[in-house]
């Protein structure tokens, strides 16, 4: 079964952007959730990544991401409300607690917690979304000139990681087809069989990439993908998602308090800052083709 | 050997000179003493036995053996006048393309474009030259279709031809082959071959082919090459080789050939065209084919499907894999699920063994033992005696006859001796005593494997159903023994084991009767003999022979 983070070529604006311009417009995205404490900001770049990712046709990984970010963000809500005990509105005394001491849930503790939660679901998301939609070829390709060793392992191990993950499935489904009179499997025998395993694969794969001349020395020629007509609304948009970020954060946007009780700063420029980083979530949108104006003239002629 | 002539005068697309050659750490060597040369434009066949030497010829000839493997070599190996010793794979890409085996450790880039391209990348090629160069090798074999889709969501078949377009983009004089239709079901291993001779016809590409399954392939070679032993036990055309095989070893010799040897025809074929050419010539015809039949299920049955349907997840996608399966099996039958890549042999198998779950309908299946595509899987610990401890481990050892290789590290078992290990170790605790499960289910068992490890197979399979005899259909038989089930897309094999044959097509059951109904009338799902001789009920040599004799007297 594959992963549904993997990368799926499609004719998508993100997909078909250069590796740079694909991860300047994600990486702004991330960068606003982690510049930010404001909940109002964080729903809207985790909005925005969610958006991007539904336009670019990676739905498999929004819900992936999604689903792993709220457990996530639900685990740093329980573990903040347990180990803080700060904020004036307590919702419940629990006693003393072994290691933790006095807990005092707080609605603060859990707000806070919640703030946490939301930068976690909105950079996985956006991390989802790059997995399935930029091509790790075009990064290796990207990154061979300036550090070719490490391309090469990253190559060796973007590939093995697939397959690995194949050779598992298998193992497991070999270790449940096991009779019951056979000696039960656990999980140290299925792993080293599975790293032995990987160790075959990887000599495999080495040589195909031997045979394939990744050894040699030739001048490396220019990628004929390096740019699309994409790239300028990406990078574009990744601009102005970091401006208004870095000018929001300036003028008091990310106004948000949550001890000794909670504070939500809601005014103009919180609220223009959240609706520029959801709107960025459209720049994957794909403009429908535009017709030949002429065509019917041509027709008649 | 027309192409022969044009390019006279050319350097050898390959000329080994005394070539030895020993793995490291090996006791023996995998090569002694070749010598062999490849005109440029010919297409030869290597034959041979498992571990005749096929695969370390094709290396060496790749530079694979010894600059990646290591080891101690001797001789000469020169590609198209490259000295294979002393360069690199890498540098010997431009003269030759290497095609293993299995097709999934073939492909390292995301994206079928991305694959063929990265050779020429690799060399400084322009952008323009690449895109031009991985156009036309994907309009050649016909893939153009692929170029966008991701490798990890291809089949068997599109991956291997991925993987051949990245070997030939650089437009090799060369092409190496080890076994590419070990994993193809008849149709696309058939498609594969006879692209090859395009290739080699048009492009003039040279075509060194290592393969087991003969039949497929003898009429498309100019020359074989037999490995014995590590050396060359014979070189010359196809119709020589049969005559050697004949005399030297019998697992060689194709169907056909086995088919007119039999019935003392000469000289021997080396396809079903000669064949039959040779038998209007002696004016022997062909009774029209007769369809085939369903067979009646009279009970009891030890696995019973009713409208199976199996959806599975392939990502961003669900499918349905089984839609509306119904089949029953009684005991002691021998089946053989047939069907190209992706018909759901596999699925079918899997769900009987409750690793996947209905969708729809239901399958009822009282014991069963499955082993996989990969008996290697199976195999996890050091010492067989700990793979299978106490009484019920020895009674499954004992039924496949490893019960004297209980201390064997299963690491040194054969290829053959290990995949009857993994087999023991899907019977243990499953056996009623001595005897064996409800259904014992084997997934493509025969990759890979040469004709005398097939014949060992067969007989295992014989003894687990129990030797009862289900030729004639009737319900009087006996009730008692294994119905044995194997997913294969090797024809001959299959007309060697089963007397039924049910034939998948895109998750249905297309065709279910007598093996030798079946087997016969169709062109992929058909034995050799069945199209030479397009007979009822005739799919072996020994059946053929006896019918050729019949209709002679």
């Amino acid at each position: 079964m594959r992963s549904p983070f993997a990368y799926v070529p499609r004719r998508e604006p993100l997909q078909l952007a250069s590796p740079g311009a694909a991860v300047a417009y994600l990486g702004a995205i991330v960068t606003v959730a982690f510049l930010y404490s404001n909940p109002l900001v964080l729903v809207a770049a985790g909005a925005a990544a969610t958006l991007a990712g539904l336009l670019a046709g990676a739905r498999g990984a929004v819900r992936a991401g999604l689903r792993l970010g709220l457990s996530l963000a639900l685990l740093m809500v329980v573990v903040n409300a347990l180990v803080t005990s700060r904020g004036e509105t307590v919702l419940a005394r629990l006693g003393d607690w072994p290691l933790l001491g006095r807990v005092d849930v707080t609605i603060e503790a859990i707000v806070a917690g919640l703030s946490y939660g939301l930068v976690a679901v909105a950079s996985i998301v956006a991390f989802a979304v790059y997995s399935a939609c930029v091509d790790p070829d075009r990064v290796l390709r990207a990154l061979r000139p300036l550090a070719g060793r490490s391309a090469l392992t990253a190559t060796l191990v973007s590939r093995l990681v697939p397959v690995a993950a194949a050779d598992a499935g298998r193992l497991r489904d070999a270790a449940a087809l096991r009779g019951p009179g056979a000696a039960a499997v656990g999980k140290a025998p299925l792993a080293r069989r599975l790293l032995a395993g990987s160790l075959d694969r990887a000599v495999d794969v080495a040589a195909t990439l031997e045979l394939r001349g990744y050894s040699l020395d030739a001048p490396r020629a220019r990628n004929r993908r390096a740019r699309s007509r994409y790239d300028r609304r990406f990078y574009a948009v990744a601009a102005v998602v970091l401006v208004t970020a870095i000018a929001g954060k300036l003028l008091g946007a990310d106004d948000f308090q949550t001890y000794p009780s909670i504070e939500i700063g809601l005014g103009p420029p919180t609220l223009a800052v959240a609706a520029i980083v959801a709107l960025s979530g459209l720049a994957p949108l794909k403009r429908p083709a535009r017709r030949p104006a002429h065509r019917l003239e041509v027709a008649r002629v | 050997m027309s192409e022969l002539a044009i390019r006279r005068g050319a350097a050898p697309a390959l000329a080994v000179e005394g070539l030895g050659y020993a793995y490291p750490h090996a006791a023996g060597r995998a090569l002694e003493d070749v010598s062999l040369e490849v005109a440029p434009g010919e297409f030869v066949l290597l034959a041979g036995r498992s571990a005749s030497g096929k695969s370390t010829l094709l290396k060496a000839a790749c530079g694979l053996v010894p600059h990646f493997h290591g080891g101690e070599i001797e001789g000469e190996v020169r590609v198209a006048d490259i000295d294979a010793l002393a360069t690199g794979p890498g540098e010997l890409a431009a003269a030759v393309g290497y095609l293993a085996q299995d097709p999934e450790t073939q492909v390292v880039s995301t994206t079928v474009a991305a694959e063929i391209e990265l050779p020429l990348e690799m060399r400084g090629d322009a952008p323009t030259d690449r895109a031009r160069a991985v156009e036309e090798v994907a309009l050649a074999l016909a893939i153009p279709h692929l170029l966008d889709r991701a490798t990890d969501t291809l089949s068997g078949g599109e991956l291997q031809r991925a993987a051949l377009a990245a070997a030939l983009v650089t437009r090799p004089r060369l092409i190496l082959l080890d076994e590419p239709t070990s994993q193809l079901d008849p149709v696309a291993g058939d498609e594969l071959i006879w692209l090859l001779r395009r290739l080699n016809e048009e492009w003039g590409v040279a075509v060194l082919l290592a393969e087991h399954r003969l039949e497929r392939c003898l009429a498309a070679a100019d020359r074989v090459v037999a490995m014995e032993g590590g050396g060359v036990g014979f070189d010359g055309v196809p119709a020589d080789f049969l005559a050697w095989a004949h005399e030297h070893d019998h697992a060689l010799t194709p169907p056909a050939a086995r088919l007119f040897s039999l019935a003392d025809i000469d000289p021997l074929p080396i396809g079903v065209r000669d064949a039959k050419q040779t038998l209007r010539g002696m004016g022997i015809g062909h009774p029209p084919h007769q369809a085939s039949r369903r067979v009646p299920h009279p009970h009891p049955q030890v696995l019973q499907a009713k409208g199976l349907w199996v959806e599975l997840d392939q990502g961003e996608e669900t499918k349905d894999v089984l839609r509306g399966i119904d089949l029953q099996l009684r005991p002691g039958e021998r089946v053989a699920l047939m069907g190209r890549n992706g018909a759901g042999k596999s699925t079918l198998l899997r769900t009987a063994a409750g690793l996947h779950q209905p969708v729809a309908g239901k399958i009822a299946v009282g014991s069963i033992a499955l082993l996989t595509q990969n008996p290697g899987d199976y195999l996890v610990r050091e010492r067989v005696g700990d793979e299978l401890p106490g009484e019920q481990g020895m009674a499954a050892l004992r039924i496949v006859g490893l019960e004297h290789a209980i201390d064997a590290d299963p690491r040194d078992l054969s290829g053959g001796e290990r995949q009857r290990l993994a087999l023991a170790i899907a019977l243990a605790g499953r056996m009623e005593g001595e005897q064996p499960p409800g259904v014992v289910a084997l997934d493509e068992p025969t990759r890979g494997m040469d004709r005398s490890r097939k014949e060992d197979l067969v007989a295992l399979i014989e003894q687990l159903a129990g030797s009862v005899d289900f030729l004639s259909h009737s319900e009087t038989k006996s009730t008692r023994g294994t119905a044995v089930v194997v997913a294969t897309h090797d024809v001959e094999f299959a007309s060697e084991f089963a007397e039924r044959v049910v034939l998948l097509g895109d998750g249905v059951v297309i065709a279910d009767g007598p093996m030798a109904e079946i087997l016969v009338g169709g062109w992929y799902f058909a034995t050799e003999v069945a199209r030479v001789l397009d007979l009822p009920g005739v799919v072996t040599p020994e059946q053929g022979a006896a019918a050729l004799r019949g209709e002679g007297g």
